[in-house]
């Protein structure tokens, strides 16, 4: 039998902490989810001023990550290379903002964030991620 | 050529019976619901709920629910039913991650705790109509959060028996004054 890392709430809190602090300190609003490697929500926080919209995109995002066990802006850049059949991939958000949460070389989830431009996104979700250590 | 033919009479054979039937339903001196109430009661919807307060509410709700042994699911929505904070505790089973949004939002969009659907539903037939409501959840756990007699917001709990649930909710309604 195998057994697996899995993140638990005490881990998705330190990861959501450490996310909202970078955003907060750049002032910026955003929604930041924190997911399983199934795709289930386990972790979201929707900062004051950011849209009810943000909140479905950075689910959107980490669950993309999660399930495909790469960041959302590989999506992305294969798109922009041309590869415009990869818009059609079921349940797939290919924005940058979501990375996979790797830990001991086995995605155990991801999360994503919403709210600023893509490439802020990514850094506060990087700073969520780094927090876990 | 057949199948279209048969499709256009059972089509006819429904509108002549729903017709009819629409004709033929008078109200019943029994049902609550033909009584029609001079005032509208509601409570007014306040501010929307801030993020801080949003995870105030849910970690008392995670305090007591951590006490008691509890796995859960708690969402705490905005005044629309729009997600501000989500946890969900180590083993909680998976359907919650919905059930307690769901509870979360009704309780919110229709202004009331979600046992109220749950109780009257209960009463018997004259209340099953609540189902074809647009998002309704009859399963207590879901309840408004209420400041200076407005609705702020409202928190939802899934992951254990309905009244467990609710328990942990009300714990989480009264920690926002």
């Amino acid at each position: 039998m195998k057994t697996r890392p899995m993140l638990t709430l005490d881990d998705c809190k330190k990861i959501s902490a450490a996310a909202e602090a970078e955003a907060k300190k750049n002032n910026w609003s955003v929604c930041i989810a924190i997911l399983d490697d199934g795709g289930h929500l386990l972790h979201l926080a929707r900062m004051d001023g950011a849209s009810p919209a943000n909140a479905r995109i950075a689910i959107a995002k980490g669950r993309t990550a999660a399930e495909s066990r790469r960041s959302t802006q590989v999506w992305e850049d294969r798109i922009k290379a041309g590869r415009n059949s990869m818009l059609g991939m079921p349940g797939i958000t290919p924005v940058q903002g979501g990375l996979p949460i790797v830990v001991d070389n086995v995605c155990v989830g991801g999360i994503g964030a919403s709210g600023v431009q893509s490439h802020e996104d990514e850094q506060i979700v990087a700073a969520g991620i780094k927090a876990l250590g | 050529m057949l199948g279209s033919n048969s499709f256009a009479g059972s089509l006819v054979a429904l509108t002549l019976v729903s017709s009819t039937a629409f004709a033929q339903v008078p109200p019943d001196p029994n049902n609550p619901n033909e009584n029609v109430p001079e005032k509208a009661t509601y409570m007014p919807y306040g501010e929307t709920i801030k993020l801080d307060q949003a995870k105030k509410a849910a970690d008392a709700a995670l305090a007591d629910a951590t006490k008691r042994g509890w796995p859960m699911c708690i969402a705490v929505v905005t005044p629309t039913g729009d997600l501000v904070y989500f946890v969900k505790m180590d083993d909680c089973q998976y359907a919650s991650i919905a059930i307690a949004q769901h509870k979360a939002k009704a309780a919110a969009t229709f202004r009331r705790p979600t046992v109220v659907f749950e109780r009257l539903l209960g009463k018997g037939p004259f209340f099953s109509y609540l189902t074809t409501l647009d998002g309704v959840i009859a399963s207590r756990g879901g309840n408004p959060i209420v400041v200076n007699g407005k609705i702020i917001g409202a928190i939802g709990v899934s992951g254990g028996t309905g009244s467990q649930d609710d328990t942990v909710s009300q714990a989480g309604v009264a920690a926002i004054k």
